[in-house]
């Protein structure tokens, strides 16, 4: 065990870990925050994508003694988050989810495109969901939803 | 909720999904999200060996009592699971090996810890030995005299060999063209993104068992999983939480739930078991696999006459419950002519016994690898006639004035205009600009191609169709519970399970159409045996025709009770008053559905007298004629092809259907593109290949390839809108039409691109070595 | 799938990495981006008593520009290098190859340093690093050294590294008016290479160097093929089609003809890529 202090979404913590837990599984099995999923514990899947100081990792693909002193989000961390609650709805409105299991890797996948790139053609959006898997939606409503939130924040910065 | 066609009318409404809020805020319950105090985690000791007599099974040492294995479990009654036909050999398969082990993955020990980790530490000490038997590989050689068995006592491996014939094909014997051709559609996983899990424990206040599941059906698992323990079945709860995609591989009742379930009664604690990628890619259901050989008999015309041949279903192991491997035989060979109209059918199947893993339903069941097989026949008999394929299919597709038709298949096909949709997609993909560029070449040295493939989708099939398939369970009915609450809102019931069809959305407008009042006031249902009424669950496209029957149903006796209580409100004859818009009617006079509900529920004294009080209804449904509707439709794909390199894109693809009166077609166009991407996985990426000696090759996403948005292209529909005259509103099930036709569209597409040089794609996935090897085949280079 | 316990340690210098590795006699192993040992781990295909938490030691964070030649710590991240956060001695290379390793959020953690370390056959780094004619940068308990890129990957997942070993970091240099390309063949998207080629070349000094990568063994440079495309600016396609087998007979004797079309087409398209630019 490695007491380890991590933030998560704004609360600071210092708690005991065993070296051998991810990050994911520390989220979902020790601070019940179970909007991170697993879809398949490789990094080949984007389900368990969370924030690691403002940037996108996997967090299966990341072990949690090794976030000492780093701030991390998930999507509990973005209930009431702007640009979020503006991608939300567009997710929404485009049909971007059927069985909501891929959704909240890619809403912290969305938003993190959107960051990168205020302007995402379709391409620059496929390229960039490469190796996010949606079982379900064949990803049009996927794609729709990230171009017109990007719209849509653009527009509110203009 | 918004609307993008505007309130009033929910039939036809592409209303914003109810379902979305709780997933957007990460807010779902999966079952891996479950929290039962006390509970442990299982990991399973899989068996390694491919085909093996069991030796013995030695547990760790100081961990003995933490590891489960067939003895301990108590007794266990396997389930005879396949069709109650003379003919198929039933065999056990039991939770947790037993004597023999059959396929590398096969659960061999349960092993419970406090977490997962620690449960993966104590299931690799667990040690098998065997001794190792023949490994039987290969379906067709399988079944050949003298070969090795699975099981003891079986001439060959075959679970049945079936023939499946009408019409003459005899009569066909000297027709002009004949022309035989093999197709291979290889196995593959269904790979939901959120795989299967089970949460188990005895519950002391109800007295009874809890099992949370990530299945399809709960109430059949209830059965299922009854008999087996042999527990009355009201000692046992199913609950499907939040369900993260099935497809068809979260449909059948498999040995890890029941030996969690058998465990949570020993061990005195919950426990849990959430299957790993790994475990899923190795040992869930595996889907397709079918090898067919067979010859089309047609004229110089292009007119096809008869089809005769041989199908070779590879079932793996075991049969599992309930429907086991011979649906997918018998579906494709009844849908192995097409929508054509063709007169004579002779398909030999064999559904044969390997040792891999099990065969299951994934969306489509048979009929992908069916219209692969007969599309692709279509274009190669084109491809000898010097004729477009295009052109002989319009020769060969029933028309709007044949229906209803009767195929040779043994399904009718009901309404519809294939045609139209044939000629609507070649107009959406502009055929001659197509035709015209594959003159000029590509810079790039790609080459173009352009395929089409029609296919049918059967659904809403009931009593008649599943008696014919000797089901051992028919699901011929639905049911669902209308209860309105005394401010008028409204709770709905249903024995169908949503994970991801919208089900919470459209069976609200169902009944908010029957009720007159906003689907926002009316709140679905399902998943929960304790709280639903009996229903068979959400596969074979079946839950708008069944469920939202019996919502609709439930719902308009219902609405006949408002206007009764309304009009004595009222004080107006029955006759003349309406029910819409949140009241009811009478004149200029109205009632708002708020009074009504509360006289319905906490007034009876207001009731008329021959109303009995509460509001609350239950009825089920199945269409009058149950042998199934039809949804159809005509795919288009226009491809890339690299000659050298065999990689794909597909930079075109076009879809015309039909799947009658839509009631929610936002919904609708999510389940085709799906259901598309799908088929397009099945077509060029998706495969879970064996080594000879029976060793898995696909066993993680680095193997296991899954299409993400840069394989997927943009997917242009055209609406036909042929209602059923059979079911309630029209409607036709639709989920399963998107997946059928991508591999066949996507293989004529590559057989289009390389017709100058004759190149043969005759086997899914299409992977860059396969269409590379097809090029170099056929330009006679070394393969 | 989860990972089999291990021991954790964070040491604060390289020195104190390199002794820890030491101490462990084979029994610990050093975690950078761990976007592929935790991969292997989880799948306890890789079973080892101590992790060794090199990732935030700041030698390996180092980036230094000197003008003829760039440094490049072993820390450096895939998506600092496809986003232009160093020091680019390659005029874009290093940022294409980087763009198309895996997923962005992998290239968030994944590391220059873990990935030529690993030495996976179908790394991207290798080949990309080999063409580049880079210098590894490699700390031990006898001291640092350097060698070539060329020379440290050694087969698949195979390196010329010691027990306890670290790599530091990479030198490349800067050459005269660069032209370099690049051709990937994969199953799909962000998928490791079934062949991917890297061409480089430089006015005037010393052969054009074309890399290979996603063969059964490692990443290699293409002799014939650099000698053939030296000083012809017009490449005869049979001519260099031959030159270019000859390469691949000799260090990927067991590919197939598949094989053999895929590495012909990127070795091929990577030229062109070059020349076109
Ligand atoms: C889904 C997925 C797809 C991928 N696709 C590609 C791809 O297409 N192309 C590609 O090239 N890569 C791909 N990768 C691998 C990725 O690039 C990894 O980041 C990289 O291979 C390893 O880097 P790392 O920093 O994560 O190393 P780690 O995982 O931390 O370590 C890898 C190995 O290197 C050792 N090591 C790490 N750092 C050092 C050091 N400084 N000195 C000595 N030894 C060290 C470790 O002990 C370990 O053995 C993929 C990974 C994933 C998860
Ligand atoms: S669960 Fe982490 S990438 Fe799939
Ligand atoms: S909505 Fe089901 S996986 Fe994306």
């Amino acid at each position: 065990m490695t007491v380890t202090h991590l933030t998560i979404n704004g609360e600071t913590i210092s708690q005991d870990i065993n070296p051998r837990e991810s990050l994911a599984d520390f989220l979902r099995e020790r601070r019940n925050l179970t909007g991170t999923h697993l879809g398949c514990e490789h990094g080949a899947c984007g389900a368990c994508t969370v924030s690691l100081d403002g940037m996108v990792v996997r967090s299966c693909v990341v072990l949690a003694v090794m976030c000492e002193g780093r701030k991390i989000e998930t999507i509990e961390g973005t209930r009431k988050s702007e640009p979020m609650d503006v991608i939300r709805r567009h997710f929404h409105e485009k049909h971007a989810l059927q069985c909501g299991f891929c959704t909240p890797g890619m809403l912290m996948m969305a938003r993190d495109i959107i960051a990168r790139y205020p302007e995402p053609s379709d391409s620059v959006i496929r390229s960039q969901l490469s190796g996010q898997i949606c079982r379900c939606t064949g990803y049009a409503g996927i794609i729709a939803a990230i171009e017109s939130a990007a719209r849509e924040i653009r527009d509110a910065v203009e | 909720m918004n609307s993008h066609d505007g309130p009033g009318r929910w039939i036809g409404a592409s209303l914003l999904r109810k379902e979305d809020r709780r997933h957007l805020l990460g807010a779902s319950t999966f079952v891996a999200d479950v929290r039962i105090p006390g509970m442990q985690d299982i990991a399973f000791a899989r068996s390694q060996l491919a085909h093996a007599r069991v030796v013995s099974i030695e547990k760790p040492q100081g961990f003995e009592n933490k590891v489960y294995t067939l003895a301990d479990l108590g007794e266990i009654r396997c389930l005879d699971a396949g069709p109650e036909l003379a003919t198929f050999r039933t065999v056990p398969y039991p939770p947790l090996a037993g004597d023999r082990v059959r396929f590398v993955g096969q659960t061999v020990a349960a092993c419970i810890a406090p977490t997962r980790a620690e449960a993966e530490d104590i299931a690799q000490e667990v040690l098998l030995t065997g001794e190792n038997l023949p490994v039987v590989i290969d379906a067709v050689e399988a079944i050949k005299p003298g070969g090795a068995t699975l099981f003891d006592g079986w001439q060959d491996n075959a679970f049945i060999h079936a023939t499946i014939a009408d019409g003459d094909i005899a009569s066909v014997a000297n027709a002009p063209i004949q022309m035989r051709r093999q197709f291979k559609m290889n196995r593959q996983a269904t790979a939901p993104l959120e795989t299967r899990g089970v949460v188990a424990y005895w519950d002391e206040r109800l007295d009874e068992l809890v099992v949370y599941s990530s299945t399809q059906g709960p109430h059949l698992m209830r059965f299922g999983i009854a008999q087996t323990l042999g527990l009355p079945e009201h000692k046992v709860r199913v609950i499907a939480p939040d369900v993260g995609g099935g497809f068809g591989g979260k449909n059948r009742l498999m040995p890890e739930e029941i030996a969690v379930a058998a465990i949570a009664m020993k061990c005195g604690h919950p426990v849990r078991w959430i299957e790993d990628r790994r475990e899923h890619l190795i040992a869930s259901v595996h889907a397709r696999d079918h090898y067919y050989d067979f010859t089309l008999y047609a004229e110089n015309t292009g007119r096809v006459l008869g089809l005769k041949g041989e199908l070779f279903v590879d079932a793996g192991a075991y049969s599992l419950w309930p429907s086991g491997p011979y649906m997918e035989s018998s579906m494709a060979a009844r849908n192995l002519p097409g929508p054509y109209r063709i007169e004579h059918l002779h398909v030999e199947t064999h559904t044969v016994a390997t040792n891999k893993t099990p065969l299951g339903p994934y969306r489509g069941v048979a009929r992908p690898g069916a219209c692969f097989a007969i599309e692709r026949a279509m274009d190669e008999l084109a491809h000898e006639l010097g004729m477009d394929p295009v052109e002989l299919r319009r020769i060969n597709l029933v028309r709007a004035t044949d229906m209803p038709y009767h195929t040779i298949g043994g399904l009718i096909l009901d309404t519809g205009d294939y045609p139209g949709a044939l000629e609507a997609v070649v107009d959406m993909v502009d055929l001659p600009a197509i035709r015209a560029r594959q003159k000029q070449g590509e810079s790039d040295g790609r080459r173009i191609g352009v395929g089409f493939a029609v296919y049918t989708e059967q659904s809403g099939h009931g009593t008649i169709e599943w008696t014919k398939r000797k089901s051992r369970v028919v699901p011929g009915y639905e049911s669902a519970t209308v209860r309105m609450l005394p401010d008028g809102t409204v709770h709905i019931m249903v024995g169908i399970l949503n994970h991801g069809q919208g089900l919470e959305t459209s069976l609200a407008q169902v009944a908010a159409h029957e009720l007159g009042i906003d689907p926002s006031q009316i709140s679905i249902r399902h998943g929960d045996t304790n709280a639903t009424p009996f229903g068979f669950g959400t596969f074979a496209s079946r839950s708008i025709v069944f469920s939202g029957g019996a919502v609709a149903r439930a719902s308009s006796i219902l609405a006949d009770k408002l206007r009764k209580i309304g009009a004595h409100l009222l004080q107006s004859p029955v006759e003349s008053v309406t029910l819409r818009d949140g009241a009811v009617h009478a004149g200029a006079a109205s009632i708002p559905i708020s009074e009504i509900a509360r006289a319905g529920n906490i007034r009876p004294e207001m009731l008329p007298t021959d109303v009995a009080p509460g509001l609350e209804i239950t009825a089920t449904y199945e269409p009058p004629d149950s042998g199934g509707v039809f949804s159809y439709g005509v795919h288009a794909a226009v491809v890339a092809a690299d000659p050298d390199t065999g990689v794909v894109e597909i930079l075109q693809y076009a879809v015309a259907e039909d799947c009658g009166t839509m009631i929610n077609p936002m919904i609708v166009d999510g389940q085709i593109i799906g259901g598309i991407a799908q088929g397009i996985g099945t077509a060029l990426y998706e495969e879970s290949p064996y080594d000879p000696s029976g060793e898995p090759l696909a066993t993680t996403f680095g193997d296991y390839m899954m299409p993400c948005a840069p394989e997927i292209p943009r997917i242009d529909i055209r609406h036909f809108v042929s209602p059923a005259h059979n079911t309630l509103h029209g409607v036709k099930g639709m989920g399963e039409g998107g997946a059928i036709a991508p591999p066949a569209t996507i293989a004529n597409a590559l057989s289009d691109a390389f017709r100058d040089i004759g190149a043969k794609f005759a086997e899914t996935p299409m992977t860059p070595r396969r269409v590379s090897e097809a090029v170099a085949r056929a330009r006679g280079d070394a393969v | 799938m989860k990972s089999a316990a291990f021991q954790y340690s964070r040491p604060e210098t390289v020195a104190e990495a390199v002794a820890l590795l030491t101490a462990a006699e084979g029994s610990a192993m050093p975690i950078s981006g761990g976007q592929s040992l935790l991969i292997l781990m989880a799948l306890r295909m890789t079973m080892i008593d101590r992790l060794v938490d090199i990732s935030r030691l700041p030698e390996l964070r180092e980036l230094r520009d000197d003008r003829s030649d760039v440094f490049i710590g072993a820390s450096t991240t895939h998506a600092m290098i496809e986003d232009g956060k160093i020091p680019d001695p390659s005029t874009g290379l290093m940022s294409r190859v980087a763009s198309r390793i895996a997923y962005r959020a992998i290239r968030n953690l994944g590391t220059i340093g873990g990935s030529m370390a690993l030495a996976d056959p179908s790394a991207d780094w290798p080949a990309c690093l080999i063409a580049l004619d880079a210098e590894v940068s490699i700390a031990g308990p006898d001291g640092q050294r350097w060698e070539k890129a060329e020379d440290f990957v050694s087969g698949a997942y195979e390196t010329i590294l010691l027990p306890g070993e670290i790599v530091l970091g990479f030198r490349i240099a800067r050459r005269q008016s660069m032209r370099w390309g690049t051709a990937k063949v994969s199953r799909k998207s962000g998928a490791f290479a079934d062949s991917m080629a890297v061409f480089v070349e430089a006015a005037g000094d010393g052969l054009p160097r074309a890399a290979l990568t996603g063969t059964t063994s490692h990443a290699r440079i293409l002799p014939r093929v650099g000698k053939y495309a030296q000083n012809r600016s017009i490449l005869d396609p049979g001519d260099l089609r031959a030159a270019i087998l000859d390469d691949l007979a000799e260090i990927v004797p067991d590919a197939d003809a598949y094989q053999l079309r895929c590495h012909v087409a990127t070795v091929s398209r990577a030229i062109t890529d070059a020349r076109a630019s």
